[in-house]
């Protein structure tokens, strides 16, 4: 089995780079034949690449000890589902699926594009094979996860007990699939300029193709907060890990991407820039992986840490310099047109958020990387941690919000003194008035008042818009909810943008939220004894040991009580799992749409009291709503693919 | 001025006043909020865990962090104040133990370097469109002056008949586009 794997990934690296040889030959000779020859290698390597991942969840599974990563990541007493996440578990597993997920990508855009006869398409799958030569050459020679041992162990290590979680059996591949997917919009835009082609069709395919792993992406950092919520005890969702940011970056910078091409479609502006927006976009994500990988930061990812990092920093270089090199030497296919009728404009709003968003990656990724740098520099080690990211990333991300709503109330082109007027007085009464409201229920100190500003004034304003959208069309259709759902598949690309806006509002505001206005309360109790926290009761009944799966449990039984109401009971655990050597909390969570009550057991103590913390995390859910809110928004926007295919078609 | 009839500062200085305003807010309301609440929480909020956890040691779990929260509790009831029991941390852990590195010498970067980026973004966006805005309009007076009866009258240039004509074409120029962005938007 072991020899099948190795050979079948040394095959998927062969067939990357004769799909990157036969189909440089072909473009340079004119032939048909090496192009399709080289579209072909880039199947083949997908089906390789699904054959060996099939090979090692089948040995994973099966606990077959004799390989190295099965017996580093699984063992017999895990249950069988996370052996089938523990893919993910490890460097060679994860590069395994990252590859995976790569290949499909190309074949899916094969597949995608299989009518079109141009060779512009195949220079981009020649990227695309390109960059899978990099990392079927890492699993074929590097690090292989069909390494075996020499004497195989009676039992294996076990997986990370942080792993041990629902929402690490789709967090990974969900942020994969965002992550790797950047490979296409950065393939087109060497593609384009490789084959220096002019025109702007690919460009709205480009903006398909990263709006679809931008979605991917952001639902990825979304459970990954989740997670964080659920499984590592401490009250918050987000805590600026290096490798959260790491993952934040590319988000941010497809983000301003997502934006600026508007103006490219329809100002033939900006090339230059979106080129670079989106090279930036991949190599991000590729310093993700390098970041996560590398253990060069301490990170809540550090069971990911191993030793090729300076390979995929090295990857980093060289595709960097190259794509560089490249927007240099074509400078003058990137010129722009370079003209417009006023700054205040939908185009100018949309240049300073990207000021904005790009100012946002800037601090992340210097805030990041500055302990390695400072270090090497002063000799002394530091810390930059959410304490520096609270006061650098979150007022950028207010004016960011601010601009949320401007943005879109302005005219394209020019927003003459009218149209700022009919547009911006609404919104900016009802943030006044939402701002006034919420004093007197504790908003306090300018960042929270900015924010629910920001918050009520882009609701307001996106509302306006489909109120507008609404009473424009009443010829064809009285008001109604059924006019909305028409005037939204009229054109799902605004109003998808829209939603997608509100969804933005409901994660700001579920940050407020649960930031500013969380309470926490702890103390050791004895059976019997209560901790009051809010509204809330909270008596402990008994503390418990039990054996679940594989892991001894103690588990603490509690009594809530809310304004003298019987709640269900909640079991705060802390879990030593056999295979573990540091005891996992289990958080128990009473959820409601207003707050969570969110109660850990930090231990027993000596005299037997149980150390209970609990916390009171009000509008969190408005964060994991917002997340679906944004999600449903990007797949209305994607929608409008049908709607311009349908138009092609008609055209041909 | 430029030619929309809004002066080109407002946005920029409206943009980095907000930003400079939220950052300073920012600051006072994640501190005051955290210092109003419990004011152990508020200095173990800007400290990391001493351990390889790497957390915020408000929120860590970890034995070490528990034993650390403590320290901070009792010194508190001893009468140390934040400052007091922050520099006994730093002198026995390092630096390394803030959650944010002191703005000073080669840390200061760190501090000043994302809002110096930040304006000098919004400065070089604000004269890249304020080019754009003029290349468009001298673009426009330019092929105004070049259309036979359009100003361009044998060398000779009738400024009236030239900005007459300039603004009509930029008028048509208007229709077309408001056109084509309609259909585009629909």
């Amino acid at each position: 089995m072991s020899e099948i794997g190795k050979l079948t990934l040394f095959l998927a690296f062969l067939c990357s780079c004769y799909g990157v040889v036969s189909i440089a030959v072909g473009l340079r000779s004119g032939m048909a034949g090496p192009l399709r020859s080289g579209r072909r290698a880039v199947w083949v390597v997908c089906a390789l690449t699904l054959l060996a991942t099939v090979l090692l969840v089948r040995v994973l599974v099966k606990r077959d000890f004799s390989f190295r990563y099965v017996a580093e990541h699984t063992s017999l007493d895990l249950p069988a589902h996370y052996a089938v996440s523990s893919l993910w578990a490890g460097q060679e597993g994860s590069l395994l699926l990252w590859l995976l997920i790569l290949s499909a990508y190309g074949a899916a855009f094969l597949w995608c594009y299989r009518k079109r006869v141009d060779p512009f398409y195949d220079a981009v799958a020649m990227v695309v094979s390109a960059v899978m030569v990099f990392f079927t050459s890492l699993l074929a020679f590097v690090c292989s996860p069909f390494r075996v041992l020499a004497t195989p162990p009676a039992d294996g290590n076990g997986l990370n007990p942080l792993l041990q979680d629902p929402g690490m059996m789709i967090h990974p591949p969900i942020l994969y699939i965002g992550y790797v997917g950047f490979i296409i919009p950065f393939a087109f835009g060497m593609a384009v300029l490789l084959m220096n082609r002019t025109g702007t069709r690919w460009i709205e395919e480009v903006r398909r193709w990263t709006l679809f792993n931008w979605m991917f992406l952001g639902f990825g950092i979304l459970l990954g907060g989740r997670w964080a919520y659920v499984e590592l005890g401490w009250g918050g969702y987000w805590g600026w890990d290096p490798v959260e940011n790491a993952s934040l970056m590319p988000w941010l910078v497809g983000t301003a991407f997502l934006h600026s091409v508007m103006i490219e479609q329809r100002r033939g502006m900006l090339k230059t820039w979106n080129v670079a927006l989106i090279v930036l976009t991949f190599e991000l994500s590729i310093f993700g992986t390098f970041l996560t990988r590398s253990g060069v930061l301490t990170s809540v990812h550090s069971f990911a840490e191993s030793n090729i990092g300076p390979w995929f920093l090295g990857f980093i270089l060289i595709s960097s310099t190259i794509a560089t090199a490249l927007i240099l030497y074509r400078k003058a296919l990137l010129e722009s047109e370079n003209r417009l009728d006023a700054v205040v404009s939908r185009e100018g709003s949309f240049l300073f958020n990207n000021v904005l968003f790009v100012a946002l990656t800037f601090a992340t990724f210097l805030g990041t990387t500055f302990p390695v740098v400072s270090e090497a520099v002063t000799g002394a080690k530091i810390s930059v941690s959410a304490p520096f990211f609270n006061r650098v990333n979150v007022p950028i991300a207010l004016v960011l919000l601010l601009l949320t709503g401007i943005g879109p109330v302005l005219s394209w082109k020019r927003a003459t003194a009218s149209v700022l007027q009919r547009n911006f007085v609404i919104p900016t009464i009802v943030g006044v008035l939402a701002t006034l409201v919420s004093i007197p229920f504790g908003v306090q100190g300018i960042y929270p008042i900015v924010c629910v500003f920001g918050s009520a004034f882009v609701t307001a304003a996106v509302v306006m818009e489909f109120a507008r959208g609404i009473k424009a069309r009443k010829d064809v259709e009285p008001p109604s909810p059924a006019a909305l759902l028409h005037l939204v598949q009229k054109n799902k690309r605004r109003y998808g943008g829209y939603i997608v806006h509100l969804g933005v509002v409901l994660i700001f505001v579920g940050v407020l939220g649960s930031s500013v206005f969380q309470k926490e309360e702890h103390a050791p109790l004895q059976k019997g004894q209560s901790l009051a926290i809010g509204p809330y009761n909270l008596t402990l009944l008994g503390v418990q040991e039990r054996q679940v799966a594989n892991a001894m449990q103690t588990r603490a039984e509690i009594h809530v009580e809310r304004d003298g109401k019987r709640l269900p009971l909640m079991y705060p655990a802390k879990a030593m799992y056999f295979k573990g050597e540091q005891p996992m909390t289990e958080v128990a969570l009473l959820q409601t749409p207003a707050e969570d009550l969110y109660v850990i057991l930090g231990g027993v103590n000596e005299d037997g009291s149980a150390s209970i913390q609990s916390y009171i995390n009000p509008l969190v859910s408005l964060v994991w709503l917002g997340g679906v809110v944004m999600v449903l928004g990007t797949i209305v926007c994607l929608g409008d693919r049908m709607r311009l295919k349908r138009e092609e078609k008609l055209l041909t | 001025m430029t030619r929309s009839g809004f002066p080109l500062l407002v946005p920029v200085l409206a943009l980095t006043l907000a930003l400079a305003a939220a950052a300073i807010g920012t600051a006072w309301a994640v501190e005051s909020a955290a210092g109003r609440k419990d004011p152990a929480k508020a200095i173990t909020s800007q400290l990391i865990c001493p351990c390889s956890c790497g957390e915020i040691l408000s929120g860590c779990v970890c034995e070490t962090g528990k034993t650390m929260q403590g320290f901070v509790s009792d010194e508190l009831k001893a009468g140390k104040n934040g400052e007091q029991i922050t520099a006994s941390l730093v002198s026995k852990y390092g630096e390394v133990i803030l959650g944010a590195p002191k703005a000073e010498g080669f840390n200061l970067i760190v501090w000043v370097a994302p809002f110096l980026a930040t304006l000098v973004g919004f400065v070089i966006a604000a004269f890249v469109l304020r080019r754009w805005v003029r290349r468009r309009s001298d673009l426009a007076l330019a092929g105004a002056g070049s259309m036979p009866g359009a100003g361009g009258t044998g060398g000779v240039t009738v400024p009236g008949t030239r900005q007459a004509a300039a603004e009509q074409d930029l008028a048509a120029y208007r229709a077309r586009a408001e056109e084509e962005l309609r259909r585009l938007e629909e």
